[in-house]
């Protein structure tokens, strides 16, 4: 089976501070690192993996997201990819598709492809869909388990608001998959692997003109206008009066919330 | 001049960090208050290869050197001091006493599980009259067929009660004194005759256990010798010299930790109409940690590529160790005077870091002795002795 | 000049030594383990006069002037810090206020359950958002017929479970105004008992005023002139720290001199090497420094001066002292130093108090430069 895992690498969202006195984020240390969806996605296809399986990371960034492959590379993949291009700049999610369609082709297609069901960053949580609809291939997104037999993957997948109501899913391979983080917590590299990262793979670079992408292709459809906070919102109950008589009332309201039992 | 670590020890150093934040520092405060070694931590730290780190991979090890073991060293201190002391008296000093002088079938049947973790170390030195003065020493260790019989009383162990092996200095010749009298060997611990004596109850590093180990007619065959016969002066000392490295490491993360938590705590407490970041008196302090940490930073480095380029490092890893303890106790000094009560409150982090870092001044060598090590490296091209 | 002590002190000072030797340094390391100083402890010291230091002979209290009131806290901290911390916080902060600035009436109600037993002393003055910034206070007192009705709460309150009264400071309608308040007023509740690197033996806690009714008569002083009082009370109190870090610092300098007498490196003594000997050396000349810094402070009080500036000289130099001395003599042990079978790592844990509570040292440096640059014309900010 070949299984290929699309991440995406972020600056760090914990090295940001918002203020919205001033209207704008500060970023207080800028590092990057893979997007915990991502590395959900990684997780979850490493369980999956049989010894004779392939696994192989792309990613679509700049030059620096060779670091976010090196680290999937020393999670256990077996490849990795970088779609690397100064046209690449302004894509928005339609051209991003289509990158990384390309590359999947470049790659001979995959029998299941894994990517986390929301980044952290832009949140769209479309990727999955999109990849999906671009290949043709069969899709499941909010995955919280898989297994796979014979071309066909099972996945358990939440269903409807109920709370705790799951369904399972089956697909005809070859599937998108696109998994909940929280389901998968991503290992940790064994040391000798992360020293072995940079040391005993080569990660090509895939341009636009390798890729056999056009300027059309890289024309977004969105454009970006400007980022602020979202107006300020009344959260939350108050409760006035007697203290026992409140607490009465928190009481009830913390367990129609069923927070407590 | 490039300063820049190579990328794969950036990588080592972020993945080290999340595996802390996750796994180690939810349990610093557990630790300390129960009194107990976090057997749990160790296992976890073993399957990641994270017990070997400087060793070579033929010998079971992560292959990071002193450079990465350094960054483990400094990643574990800013977060649990007891955690960084189990783990660095296992590999900075159990182990290595092993790396250093043991040979190819020691290595294979010693080293190798300690680097991967399922044998865990220690390493034997002081006794009640013999502490800074190490040379002085009775533990004795007497030939008997194909064996050498040890008998004597260890004290102040790290690890001595979990220790499978403990890298054990015994006097095998009282007439030649510290050099030529004095051997190392390896010791199994579940060797009849040798047995723990009691636990010490600290101030701080409450997390990793000081051990008495008795030694009662223990027998070690003459293969356990480690190192030259009569040169366990030599095998202790080079060890020390190496561990001291890591030990600033350790230090270098606990000061870092207090610089960090000192920031976040002054931008977010108010007091005079202003956060006390604003205030001279608060941001001073902070500016003065920083510059401590700057150069602290530098000076292990530096010492650990020393160390891995097989340069002469003994007086840089003294004044790591010397520099990195005194520049700890400044930044936690500090950052507890910076939290107010708060940092004298046990619910808070503050006075736990307080408590762990004061051993780093007296452990594996006190600071004076460092000095004198120092001294002594300084006068030693001038033909002059320093006397200790 | 005459620094000889009189026949009078000498002797309280000998009483003092020996009730503190004998009773209280034994269970010093219990009182740290346990977290409590023994109710018979505390009831042995109020028939050796600990808690009617202040009170004057006429009312069958010790009268001690303040010279000799530092010896006695210089003993109990030789002694046990924490046992030392409660006597200083009821004496300087609840006794000598009442003393200064009660009614005849108020006097008559509490002094003799103080000076003899019945009732311990609190000090309420800190709050989340009022430390160093106390007159930030939020606790108010709002009258009400005959009483006032406090509400607010109150942390880091020394002996605030086991005091029997609290002097509690809240905003009224003049301004910031003290209270007597007992220990039993309907309303108060003693909370959560912070856990303490040092000092385990004192309880410190958060105090909740819900409503809480205290009659009208129990003000202490006239309404507004409650931060007066507390600032008064905390000069003779930082003066008492500087007593304190005296005591801390000449113990940790007995012990460290002891072991290094005992402990054999190298073929001798460790007393023989130069460096020990340097840092028992610098202690002690560090000790003697504070010792006629805290003789002068409190020969100004006894003499009626203003002593404000030379209190928080005190504390501030004291904190520092003690900080410096307990941790070099904690060296001088090495690794014993680190186990809690000796005194000196719980006198280094009690001493890291001293640059924290009762006004940071660098409070204390703000208002040692507030005198200096106020008597030059110019006022300047925290």
């Amino acid at each position: 089976m070949k299984i290929i895992v699309p991440i995406k690498q972020i600056l760090d969202p914990s090295g940001m501070t918002f203020r919205r006195d001033k209207e704008r984020m500060f970023i207080n240390r800028e590092e990057y690192i893979v997007d915990p969806a991502s590395k959900a996605a990684i997780e979850a296809a490493l369980q999956l993996k049989g010894d004779d399986d392939t696994l192989i990371a792309i990613s679509m960034g700049l030059p620096q997201a060779d670091d976010a492959l090196r680290e999937a590379l020393a999670m256990g993949c077996d490849e990795a990819f970088l779609l690397c291009d100064n046209a690449f700049e302004n894509a928005d999610i339609t051209v991003t598709t289509s990158i990384l369609v390309a590359a999947i082709l470049k790659l001979g297609g995959a029998d299941l492809i894994v990517t986390g069901h929301q980044s952290a960053d832009t949140g769209s949580g479309q990727i999955g869909p999109r990849l999906a609809e671009a290949l043709g291939y069969a899709q499941v997104t909010d995955v919280s388990a898989m297994s796979t037999e014979d071309g066909v993957l099972q996945a358990t997948r939440r269903w409807g608001t109920a709370e705790a109501a799951y369904a399972t899913v089956e697909a005809v391979l070859p599937a998108v998959v696109a998994v909940t983080p929280e389901a998968f917590p991503p290992r940790y590299a064994h040391g000798a692997r992360i020293m072995s990262a940079y040391r005993d793979w080569d990660v090509p670079v895939w341009d636009m003109a390798y890729l056999g992408l056009d300027e059309a292709a890289l024309a977004p459809l969105l454009a970006f206008r400007r980022e602020g906070f979202p107006p300020p919102l009344e959260v939350g109950e108050r409760f006035h009066g007697d203290p026992a008589d409140v607490a009465q009332e928190a009481v009830m309201a913390l367990k129609l919330q069923k927070l407590i039992g | 001049m490039d300063f820049s670590f190579p990328k794969e020890y950036q990588l080592f150093r972020r993945m080290v960090r999340e595996w802390v934040e996750n796994e180690v520092k939810p349990l610093a405060k557990v630790i300390d208050r129960e009194h107990r070694v976090p057997h749990e931590t160790i296992k976890k730290a073993a399957r990641l290869g994270l017990m070997g780190v400087p060793f070579p991979q033929k010998y079971g090890g992560m292959g990071g050197g002193e450079i990465g073991y350094c960054i483990l060293m400094e990643e574990l201190g800013r977060a649990c001091s007891s955690t960084g002391t189990v783990i660095g008296a296992h590999t900075g000093i159990g182990a290595m006493a092993l790396y250093l002088d043991g040979t190819e079938e020691q290595k294979q049947k010693y080293l190798v599980p300690m680097a991967q973790g399922t044998a865990i170390g220690a390493f034997g030195l002081t006794e009640a009259q013999a502490g800074s003065d190490a040379a002085a020493i009775k533990t004795t260790a007497v030939r008997d067929g194909d064996d050498y019989v040890l008998n004597g009383a260890k004290v102040f162990i790290t690890n001595g009660d979990i220790a499978d092996i403990i890298t054990t200095m015994a006097v095998t010749d009282p007439a030649l004194g510290a050099y030529g009298g004095i051997t190392a060997f390896i010791v199994e611990t579940d060797t009849p005759g040798f047995s723990i004596g009691s636990l010490e109850n600290k101030m701080g590093i409450r997390g990793s256990s000081t051990a008495e180990c008795v030694f009662q007619d223990v027998r070690v065959p003459k293969e356990n010798v480690l190192g030259q016969f009569g040169a366990g002066f030599l095998t202790f000392m080079k060890t020390l010299d190496i561990g001291r490295a890591s030990l600033g490491a350790a230090t270098l993360g606990g000061a870092q930790a207090a610089m960090e938590a000192s920031i976040q705590w002054a931008k977010a407490r108010e007091q005079f109409g202003a956060p006390i970041a604003t205030k001279q008196s608060i941001y001073f302090m902070i500016a003065d940690m920083a510059i401590d940490i700057e150069a602290l930073r530098s000076l292990i480095y530096r010492t650990a590529w020393l160390i891995d380029s097989g340069q002469p490092h003994i007086l840089e890893a003294a004044a790591c160790k010397t520099f990195g303890s005194e520049v700890s106790h400044r930044c936690i000094d500090r950052a507890m005077q910076i939290h107010g009560a708060l940092g004298y409150s046990r619910d808070h982090w503050i006075e736990l870091g307080w408590r762990d870092q004061r051993i780093s001044e007296i452990y594996e060598g006190t600071n004076e002795i460092q000095r004198i090590v120092i001294a002594a490296s300084l006068f030693r091209p001038h033909g002059l002795r320093i006397p200790t | 000049m005459d620094f000889t002590l009189s026949e009078d002190q000498l002797m309280f000072k000998k009483m003092f030594a020996d009730f503190c030797a004998k009773e209280i340094r034994p269970q010093g390391e219990q009182i740290d383990q346990a977290e409590e100083v023994p109710a018979d402890l505390l009831e042995q010291a109020v028939d050796q006069g600990f808690w009617a230091a202040l009170v004057p002979e006429e009312l069958d209290g010790c009268g001690l002037d303040i010279y000799t009131y530092m010896l006695m806290l210089e003993e109990l901290a030789r002694a046990d810090m924490s046992t030392a911390l409660i006597l200083s916080v009821h004496n300087s902060l609840v006794v000598k206020p009442l003393i200064d600035h009660g009614t005849d009436e108020q006097k008559n109600r509490y002094l003799e359950a103080l000076a003899f037993g019945e009732m311990l002393g609190a000090f309420a003055l800190t709050e989340p958002g009022a430390g160093s910034d106390a007159a930030a206070l939020a606790t108010t007192g709002t009258l009400d017929g005959e009483d006032y009705v406090l509400d607010g709460t109150k942390i880091w309150v020394s002996n605030g479970a086991t005091a029997g009264l609290f002097l509690v400071f809240a905003k009224t309608e003049e301004g910031i105004t003290a209270f007597l308040v007992e220990a039993s007023t309907p309303g108060l509740q003693v909370g959560y008992r912070e856990k303490t690197l040092g000092l385990r033996g004192v309880s410190c806690n958060t105090l909740y005023f819900d409503g809480a009714r205290v009659p009208a008569a129990n003000r202490l002083g006239e309404g507004g002139q409650g931060l007066k009082i507390a600032l008064g009370a905390l000069e003779l109190s930082r003066l008492g720290m500087g007593a304190l870090a005296l005591g801390a610092s000449e113990r940790a300098l007995e012990e460290a001199v002891q072991f290094s007498m005992e402990h054999i490196q190298f073929g001798v003594p460790i007393a023989q090497k130069q460096i020990i000997q340097n840092y028992i050396a610098d202690a002690k000349t560090q000790i003697e420094a504070l010792r006629c810094l805290v003789t002068h402070t409190a020969w100004l009080a006894d003499s009626g001066q203003d002593f404000g500036l030379q209190a928080s000289i005190a504390k501030l130099c004291g904190a520092r002292t003690a900080s410096a001395v307990t941790d070099k003599m904690l060296q001088v042990h090495g690794g014993y130093g680190y186990m809690k079978e000796y005194a000196i790592e719980r006198y280094y844990r009690d001493c890291r108090s001293l640059e924290i509570i009762e006004g940071t040292s660098q409070i204390q440096q703000f208002l040692i430069a507030r005198n200096i640059y106020n008597a030059e014309g110019l006022a300047i900010q925290p």
